[in-house]
């Protein structure tokens, strides 16, 4: 009798009926246990905080940024996740290890879901009703499915060794790879089951995809070499080589029998473990990716409703927990952070993990190893105690600069700030603060400015001015000059606010200011928590904006500009709003203004509420380059600039306690470039700056300028500053 | 235990004060007037010791420019009830005026200690704790930098000067002039004032107004400028050899 060759393979690698119940049995167990253990997660994010317009949404405002504060569109997010661009981004040999782990492992899960629909749904269906069990499993399909499937087996394994050679290569030299704690809790803490569930996750899926990979060679072996099994190229590669190490016949059949149940077992095992687990991040980090929100760090989201910041688990929005289930401990966050980079108490990638784990012993949710032990109930074991004081030390929550450098490079879209301010205002709320951080409140409380003056005296700058500036609030000008607290203030940017105002006004521009009616706008004051002031501040603000006719607003601190341009809109501010840099590059553009090259080799620090909160980054590069000036790139540019230090309030705190401050560490990367000038676009870089060029002893090798000095000396009409002020300021 | 908290505005320092035309106030017009810092001193040791002993804080002034503010402030850091007492009063108000309708009105209170701020910019000479401890007939201390409970009374501890404390035992009701609270003054968010604002609560009492038997201000000047710093320069070896110079030229004593 003369059997047609049918290509398929047995899917069941066992021989008895026990076994199969056996089977079954178990896989019904892991399922339940997976998906409890998903449930559980699920039933966590439901018990937070829906957002406004929805669990995961937020209601839109008016002025949205597209590229700033605009959601992102989900067919963007579903291109970021399948490409993993948030994964390879600034680090192109781990993202592309990812996405070859992402993808293979992606088509071993459909390859799994196809043999399963083929042998356990169509199968028993015909069976069933058919009274013949029928297989789709085979012939062309059968081929095809092993050609592809291979591939991807192989694209999985060969990710997986690669991530995990570097994270074992790297793990004492890397910053991202250290898990010692930038807070370090009284009692000790071991991180040591964190690092054993890595290693239990990635060398577990190393073993089960070559097992899995194994077992091909083996079935290959011990059916004799059929032809067709070709196709299952990979397979047929390593029986190939178990022929050659002389395994044949019934000790391949053997072996095949034994591994089979090994690669199930720790297969299943793995389903189990998932949601428990690093594991997790398969599912948590797209669904994060997916809900994640520029507009959320830009725009500040208000208190919970009745109480002023976040006092237990049930204030932390749905978004939020999922964002904490999404971390990976990659590290990123903590590498860029120059809280943590400057020795504060301050890790965001900590932050996350301690509230991560908060929220599940609150919930009764076990961890699979992963979790940081502590000999106390400090911390995250704190359930008890004050959520922002006990769980997370005030010092850790008051260290945060606001730069969004974490929220910018997280590649699961946690967004790390604004959870930060959230427990801030619990702080601020039971008046726990630093001394002159309540000092800078109360005086912006009493006379609308840090600097503890009058607000009578905020225009005090305009004297010595030749053409004074007009008042915005007695005449109609094209641009409202939103100066903000240092530039009206600080008398070293006291002298850069008159040169802008005198290079605007020989350029013809139309401009004014509030006078004594501007106040600070509150940018840093709702960073560091105190919502109700800054909601005094823009009531006071638009105020005085309702009284002044004007079409554009633009502001010299590029904080300012952020709270003005992404959450005034929310108060009823409805005019565009600019930086200083902006307006100077249109004046070039428009070619209102004929610049001499000044031949001066610079670099540029990126603000980073210009830069990474605002996407401007090319105005004030043109205004640089246009003055002729050579422009060496900082190594942390753009996107990757690193903080001054003085965000969030930050500039209103005390500094001494930190190792080495961000502009320090800014100035000494500088300092490696061997430029003569580190050009700024920020009062409060400015300041910073000049004191870190100073105590760093780079004096009389750098010198810290403006944009607007540059532009001004290119121009050829003023000179530039640091040589006699034609005045000598107002004591 | 309770406790009456005597507060009152000043003109903030930081404005530019200057003197009005009748030559004898300051130009009130234009001027921001703010609470007196011992004063809020003496709130912050009221509501510690309410904290940690219990009782009841009471704080009260005069009709100042800007005072529902601190009242509001004042219940909003804790203080249970706040009274403004009106009298119609115009301009500066001498301290003896000041502690005359204070008088008035606590003759029919019930308390246990009457806490004030030691001095104020317009009261450099700390005479409210004084003043109005005399007219109560009531036991008063000034520069009082420690207050417990005692016993049947008080522990007062005050500053003397050069390093130099005095603690004594007095049974209230007292009338103490606060130079420190045990603790710097508590941060008050605009957001708990503004419940407050919005929940009223400050109880408003007309008082006659006293005639002022205080001495009558004739006029007012602005300081005068006396020398200026000199700034000694950058080097340390300069510096130095600079101030051996100042010692030698001023005639102290090295040789």
């Amino acid at each position: 009798m003369l059997l047609a060759v049918v290509e398929t393979r047995k899917i069941f690698g066992g021989t008895t009926h026990l076994e199969r119940v056996f089977f079954y049995l178990l896989a019904l167990v892991v399922l339940v246990v997976f998906f409890v253990g998903l449930g559980l997660r699920v039933k966590k994010y439901m018990a937070g905080r829906p957002l406004d317009a929805g669990r995961f949404r937020r209601a839109r405002v008016p002025l949205e940024k597209p590229g700033v504060s605009a959601p992102i569109p989900l067919t963007q997010t579903g291109v970021d996740i399948a490409a993993n661009r948030t994964v390879s981004r600034r680090n192109h040999a781990v993202g592309g290890a990812h996405l070859l782990l992402f993808w293979g492992f992606l088509g071993l899960l459909a390859a799994t879901i196809i043999v399963g629909l083929d042998y356990d749904v169509y199968g028993n269906l015909t069976r069933i009703f058919g009274g013949k069990e029928l297989s789709f499993f085979k012939g062309w399909f059968y081929l095809a499915y092993n050609a592809v499937f291979d591939t991807a087996g192989l694209a999985a394994i060969v990710g997986a060794v690669l991530l995990a050679v570097r994270r074992i290569r790297d793990s004492k030299s890397s910053v991202e790879l250290d898990y010692t704690r930038a807070q370090k809790p009284k009692s000790g803490y071991s991180r040591a089951a964190m690092t054993a569930g890595d290693h239990l996750f990635i060398f577990g899926l190393i073993f089960i995809l070559a097992t899995g990979i194994l077992l091909q060679g083996l079935r290959i072996d011990a059916a004799g070499f059929p032809s067709f099994e070709r196709w299952t190229w990979l397979g047929y590669l390593v029986a190939a080589g178990f022929g050659a190490l002389g395994l044949h016949g019934s000790t391949a059949v053997t072996a095949h029998f034994w591994l089979w149940w090994v690669h199930i077992l720790t297969a299943l095992a793995f389903v189990a473990y998932l949601p428990f687990s690093k594991a997790l991040h398969m599912i948590s980090a797209p669904a994060n990716l997916m809900v994640r929100d520029p507009g959320n760090t830009r725009r500040l989201p208000p208190p919970p409703p009745g109480h002023a910041g976040y006092l237990d688990f049930s204030d932390f929005t749905s978004k939020e927990l999922l964002g904490f289930d999404a971390c990976t401990k990659c590290g990123r966050c903590h590498s860029v952070c120059p809280a943590r980079t400057g020795g504060a108490p301050l890790s965001p990638r900590d932050l996350i993990l301690d509230l991560r784990q908060y929220a599940d012993r609150k919930r009764g949710i076990p961890m699979v190893l992963d979790w940081e032990e502590r000999p106390d109930q400090s911390g995250p074991k704190n359930l008890e105690g004050r959520l922002a004081g006990e769980v997370i030390e005030p010092a850790t929550l008051w260290s945060c600069t606001t730069c969004m450098a974490c929220v910018e490079i997280c590649p699961v879209g946690i967004e790390h700030v604004p959870t930060i301010v959230s427990l801030r205002r619990s702080l601020v709320d039971a008046g726990e603060m630093d001394p002159t951080l309540q000092a800078a409140l109360e005086n912006i409380a009493t006379q609308g400015n840090s600097f503890g003056k009058s607000s009578r005296m905020r225009a005090r700058w305009t004297k010595g001015l030749e053409a004074p500036i007009p008042d915005a609030r007695k005449e109609e000008v094209e641009y409202l000059w939103f100066l903000g607290d240092f530039a009206s203030f600080d008398e070293r940017l006291q002298e850069i606010s008159r040169m802008l105002a005198r290079v605007l006004t020989s350029n013809g521009i139309s401009f004014g200011i509030l006078y004594e009616d501007e106040r600070n706008a509150g940018n840093d004051v709702r960073r560091a928590g105190e919502e109700g002031l800054f909601e005094m501040l823009v009531e006071k603000n638009m105020e005085a904006f309702s009284k002044a006719s004007f079409q554009k607003i633009f502001t010299t601190d590029p904080h300012s500009f952020n709270t003005l341009r992404n959450e005034y809109p929310a108060y009823g501010l409805d005019k565009p709003v600019m930086h200083y840099s902006e307006l100077l590059a249109s004046l070039i553009s428009q070619g209102r203004v004929s610049l001499s090259g000044l031949g001066k080799k610079v670099t540029y620090h990126d603000p980073c509420y210009l830069g990474r909160y605002n996407r401007v980054f090319d105005a004030p590069r043109s205004v640089i380059t246009s003055a002729g000036c050579d422009l060496v790139e900082m190594p942390r540019n753009r996107t990757n600039s690193f903080c001054c230090g003085a965000g969030g309030g930050r500039i209103w705190m005390d500094d001494s306690v930190l190792e080495e401050r961000p502009s320090h560490n800014r100035i000494r990367e500088a300092a490696e470039l061997d430029v003569g000038y580190f050009v700024v676009a920020c009062p409060k870089d400015y300041a910073m700056f000049s004191d870190a060029v100073k105590s760093t002893g780079n004096e009389g090798r750098m010198k810290v300028v403006d944009i607007v000095e540059l532009f001004a000396e290119a121009s050829g009409e003023l000179a530039l500053a640091g040589s006699a002020p034609e005045e000598a300021p107002e004591s | 235990m309770k406790i009456v908290v005597a507060m009152r505005q000043i003109a903030d320092l930081v404005e530019e004060l200057e003197v009005d035309a009748s030559g004898a106030d300051i130009d009130r017009e234009f001027v921001k007037f703010v609470s007196n810092e011992w004063d809020e001193a003496a709130l912050e040791e009221a509501l510690c010791l309410k904290e940690a002993h219990g009782g009841e804080v009471v704080v009260v002034g005069v009709d100042d420019v800007d005072f529902d503010q601190t009242l509001f402030g004042a219940l909003a850091k804790g203080a249970d009830r706040a009274v403004k007492l009106s009298c119609g009063f115009e301009g500066w108000m001498p301290t003896a005026v000041r502690a005359e309708i204070l008088a008035r009105w606590l003759k029919d209170e019930a308390f246990d200690l009457v806490l004030t701020g030691v001095q104020a910019a317009d009261d450099l000479d700390g005479q409210l704790a004084g003043v109005l401890g005399a007219r109560l007939g009531l036991p008063h201390a000034a520069v009082v930098v420690g207050l417990e409970p005692d016993g049947e009374g008080f522990k007062v501890t005050q500053e003397l000067g050069g390093g130099v404390t005095l603690t004594s035992h007095a049974t209230g009701p007292l009338v103490l002039g606060i130079q420190a609270a045990r603790q710097a003054p508590r941060y008050v968010p605009i957001s708990r004032i503004r419940q407050a604002m919005s929940a009223g609560g400050i109880e408003e009492v007309e008082v006659e107004a006293p005639p002022a038997r205080a001495p009558r201000v004739t006029r007012l000047f602005a300081p005068e400028a006396k020398g200026r710093a000199e700034m000694l320069g950058d080097k340390p070896s300069e510096v130095a050899a600079r101030i051996l110079e100042l010692i030698r030229a001023k005639g102290v004593g090295v040789s």
